[in-house]
This record gives C-alpha cells, structure tokens and sequence, in this order.
C-alpha cells in the first residue's frame, strides 16, 4: 500500500519545499520508492532544490493534458535509486487544473511507489485544495512563530474538514538559543496549540541554505549534519519506529547533551 | 461576605459596529420528527448574501462535526427559503449530504427557479412563502427574548479561521484556538482552553455567561459589552466563568459563582448574593 502525502503549511517560505526534498531523499535512502509532486503550479522550484532543473522535460500539466504519459513525465533522480520527481509546469496558469485532475494522475502515480510526497503551494485557495486533493495523510509544516503557527491551524481545520484525520507536524528553523531566552515560542507551545503528533523538529541551519544552492539534498551531500538526521528520523518515524528526538536544546559545551545526541539522535 | 477573586477585565466602549450578527447567517441543522432540516441561511437576515462557496464549505464543516449526531440514511428537507439553489448546487449539497450517509428527499423553498430545479431533479419540493418558514427559521431580534435553539454541542476545538453562530447555546469539547470565533445567542461553554473570540448573547441577553476550564480569550463579548484580553494579567489555572457585573464583563472562579452571584434583572446585571 503506498502512502500519499501532502506537505503543507497555510504560511509562505517556511519550508514546505525543502522539507519535501530532503525528505524524499532521506525515505529513498531506505530503498523505498518515493515520488515528488510539484504541486505549486506557477512557482515550482522542487526541481531546481533536487538539483533536477535542467532534465524537466515534460510537466503534470503537460499528462493533464494528454500531450505525454505519465512515466514519460517523471525525472529520475540520479544519486538516489527510487526517487523520481514529477514537475509543476512554470508558465502556465495555476487556474487551469482542477481537484480532480491532480486526483487522477496523483493515484495512478501511487501504483508503482511506496510513497506519493506532494509539495503544496502557500496559501488555502485553489492550488492548495489542488495538492490535497488525492491525499490520505498530511504533514502540516511550521516555524516557531505566531503567524506561521496560526495558519498551521487553519489548515489543519480545512484538511479535517476534507477528512484528512492523518496528520503529522513538523516545527522547522528552531533556534534553541532563542527558545531558552523565551524570544521564542517553543516545540511544545506549538504543539500544545495544534493538537496533533509531532514529528520532526528541524533546526535552523545554514547547511540547509547551502545544500539549496548545490541543488543536493542534506542525506547526500552533509549525510552526518545535524539537520541531515533530521531528515533521517522522520523518514524512520514515517516507517514506523520509535525514534527518540534530537535534543539540540543546549550548545556542544554540553558533554551530556552531545552524548544523547549520538545515542539518542 | 465570600471572597471572590473577580477581576475585572479591560472593558472598552468602543463596542464593534455589528457585534450583534444575526445568528441565523449560517447554515443549521435542526431534527425535526424523523427527519433533519437542513437550513440555509436567509437573504433577508443579513444585507449581505453569503457567496455559494461560503454556504458549501460551511456545510462541510458542519456536517463533519455533527455526523454522530443521527442514523444513517436519515432523510433531508432542505429547506432553501428565499434563496435561490440551481440544479449544480443541488447536486453538490446532495453529494455532500450522501458522503455523511444523509439522503436529501425534500427541498423546502419559496422561489419557483428553486423549486423547478428541485423537482427536475427528483426531489419533493414543498414551495413555501416566507412566512410559513417561520417555525424552522427563529428570526433574530435583539434584546428579544424568544426561546433560543437547541444546544450546538462541538466535538472538535475550533481552529483558527474558523466561525461559528448558532441560535442557543454552544458547548465546544476541545479549545477555541486563536483566530477562531463562536458567536451564540446563548451561553458558551469551552471545555478547554478558550484563546480566540468569544460572543455570548449575541442578541442582546446580558444574562449570558461564557466558561471555559482555561480563560485565554483574545477578546470576549457578551451582548453588546467587549473586554480585551488584560496584557500582563497571569492566566488562571482554574475554569472561570465570565459575566456582566455593574463593572462590566468580569471573571470568577467557576466554582463560586453560582454560590455567589445572582442576576438581577432591575440592575441588568450579576450581582453579589448577601451570603
Ligand atoms: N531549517 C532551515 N534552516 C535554514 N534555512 C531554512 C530552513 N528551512 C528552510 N530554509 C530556507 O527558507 C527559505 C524558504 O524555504 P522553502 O522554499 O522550502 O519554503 P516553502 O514553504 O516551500 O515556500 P513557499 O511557500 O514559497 O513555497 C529557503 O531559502 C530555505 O533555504
Ligand atoms: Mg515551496
């Protein structure tokens, strides 16, 4: 049974993209098979993050349309076996695809894979009900803060209303720092708030920028980085096991902290 | 005299320009013998009309809350008023209605488009003029004090974006997050943590009282009185109850205010007991 999931957040730029390509790489690291679905339409730059920008031949506009097939739509991931990306198309209206259509091609997708990732565009209008349209589970991205949080929820009532009931959290860009000099909410505010089960937490890191640019998911390029295992855990969690979170609370100065870290993370 | 550890919160006089919203703007669901009324708000309650889209995506919500709450295969009236429902959006709410195993068998309207459209489509159509809608529609007056709705009782907290208005009283069993909004024109109880906005008494009832096990309220109203949020005011652990006093909309601890406080209609308020 594959999995169809869509990552969302309500909140513009506060990672959605970067969490679906890293985490597509780190679930194809456990031989699964896993496609991406560039959902925002208009915007797409899933491929340009995969370092996939120059092999998009055709796009799911282009499948919707019934100028290709499917499979002929898909790029294949050179450096990670099983990971195939499916592209937005850029110039095209975002208006011209319906619920539906990305329902069809979404679910014919899920024969051939483990897991159906599909990154969602900002914002709850008609590109947001187009990327949850075929999807069984959700993963609800956010950042520590008050507007980012507070659009996390919204979304998470209108994919409850869609009988999306299946949904993880994912707090990105924590800086701990911040959070014991109380400048900023913490995981646990966040997830008091939402009401639903965390599964990730992602610091903010500069390695994550840097691997942006390279077009080089974390799990290839900084496999041991911190976010990097990150990334790592997730996918376990995903799969089922019990992962203990990393706790980044406190600085490396922290013998016992580190410790836990090697062990625990 | 018994302690209470009222405090008054900060009331402002600037009260919104429509605080009293109609209560009937929305979408309801109503038993009705072995049937359910489904409800859709009137073009004459408000000046505005709600957009189709609003109307549909309220009904989802509503429906999802609500499923437990009868035997599948319940038949449906729709009772449509004076608005006008073409032949998609019939099918649309009947295809809505049959994700949640309710069948739509009636449409109640009094436009004759509305009732073509109904009818072509194989409903029973009952044509009414308004006045006969009377007795499913409770015509929103404030001050009134005409029997309110039955209890809207919410299994689910109330997330942010999210309104909802109901003729009586509402009970959420979850929180009312920041952002969200419950507007009744009875009591409103959050079995959990209340941080958005209140408004109980919509229609002009001071009596009205708003509880929650934890007061974080963005902002409460009862009948046309507002209070913010007190800035550095510690929250209390315990369930409070909020209500009109001569100063205002108050806060007391839930277990005292029944022992200690009693309306008084000459004073339109609550009012110490002597005890
Ligand atoms: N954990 C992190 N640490 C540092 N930078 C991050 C982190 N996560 C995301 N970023 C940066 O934040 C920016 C926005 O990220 P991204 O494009 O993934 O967000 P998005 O939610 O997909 O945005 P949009 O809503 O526009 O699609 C990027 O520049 C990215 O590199
Ligand atoms: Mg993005």
């Amino acid at each position: 049974m594959s999995r169809i999931i869509v990552v969302t957040s309500g909140k513009g730029g506060v990672g959605k993209t970067t969490i679906t390509s890293n985490l597509g790489a780190a679930i194809a690291t456990l031989n699964r098979k896993v496609a991406l679905v560039d959902a925002d339409f208009g915007l797409r730059n899933l491929d340009l993050l995969l370092g996939l920008e120059e092999r998009v031949v055709y796009t799911a506009m282009d499948v919707i349309a019934g100028e290709c097939r499917l499979a002929q739509a898909l790029v294949k991931d050179k450096r990670l076996n099983g990971l195939v990306l499916l592209p937005a198309a850029q110039n095209r209206s975002k208006e011209s695809v319906e619920p539906e259509q990305m329902k069809t091609i979404i679910t014919a997708l899920a024969k051939g894979y483990d897991y159906i990732i599909v990154d969602s565009p900002a914002g709850i209008e008609l590109g947001f009900r187009n990327a949850i349209a075929a999807a069984q589970e959700a993963i609800i991205v956010t950042t520590p803060e008050i507007a980012a949080v507070r659009d996390a929820d919204r979304v998470i009532g209108l994919l409850e209303a869609e009988g999306v009931n299946k949904i993880n959290l994912i707090v990105n860009r924590v800086k701990p720092q911040m959070i014991e000099e109380k400048k900023m909410m913490s995981v646990e505010d966040v997830i008091e708030l939402l009401g639903v089960s965390l599964i990730g937490v992602i610091p903010d890191n500069e390695l994550v920028i840097v691997a942006t640019n390279k077009g080089e998911p974390l799990v290839v390029g900084h496999k041991d980085s911190l976010p990097a295992i990150a990334f790592h855990n997730i996918a376990q969690r995903l799969e089922g096991e019990k992962v203990p979170f990393l706790d980044f609370t406190s600085g490396d100065s922290n013998i016992l902290n580190r410790l836990r870290r090697m062990f625990g993370g | 005299m018994v302690f209470e550890p009222s405090l008054s919160t900060d009331n402002t006089s600037d009260a919104p320009a429509s605080p009293l919203v109609s209560c009937c703007s929305q979408v309801q669901i109503k038993h009705k013998g072995d049937r359910l009324l489904l409800v859709l708000p009137q073009e004459g309650e408000t000046n505005l009309e709600l957009p189709w889209s609003e109307v549909w995506q309220e009904l989802k919500h509503l429906l999802k809350r609500r499923e437990q709450s009868w035997q599948p295969e319940t038949s449906v009236c729709l009772v449509a008023g004076d608005r006008l429902v073409d032949t998609r959006q019939l099918q649309t709410i009947a295809k809505t209605l049959r994700e949640v195993e309710l069948k739509l068998t009636t449409v109640s309207t009094g436009r004759k488009q509305t009732a073509v459209a109904a009818a072509t489509a194989g409903y029973s159509v009952e044509q009414n003029n308004r006045a006969n809608l009377s007795p499913f529609i409770s015509h929103g007056q404030p001050n009134s004090t005409e029997s309110l709705a039955e209890p809207l009782y919410l299994q689910q907290t109330v997330r942010s974006g999210v309104e909802i208005r109901h003729a009586g009283t509402i009970i959420v069993c979850g929180d009312l997050n920041p952002g969200g909004v419950i507007i009744a024109a009875g009591d409103i109880f959050v079995w959990g943590r209340l941080r958005g906005v209140a408004h109980a008494g919509a229609r002009g009832n001071r009596k009205s009282r708003i509880m929650a096990l934890q007061m974080e309220f963005t902002q409460l109203r009862i009948a046309s009185t507002v209070a913010r949020s007190p800035q550095n005011l510690p929250h209390s652990l315990e369930p409070e109850v909020a209500f009109i006093s001569n100063q205002g909309i108050s806060l007391a601890r839930a277990n005292d205010f029944t022992k200690t406080r009693l309306f008084s209609p000459s004073e339109d308020s609550w009012v110490r007991t002597n005890n």
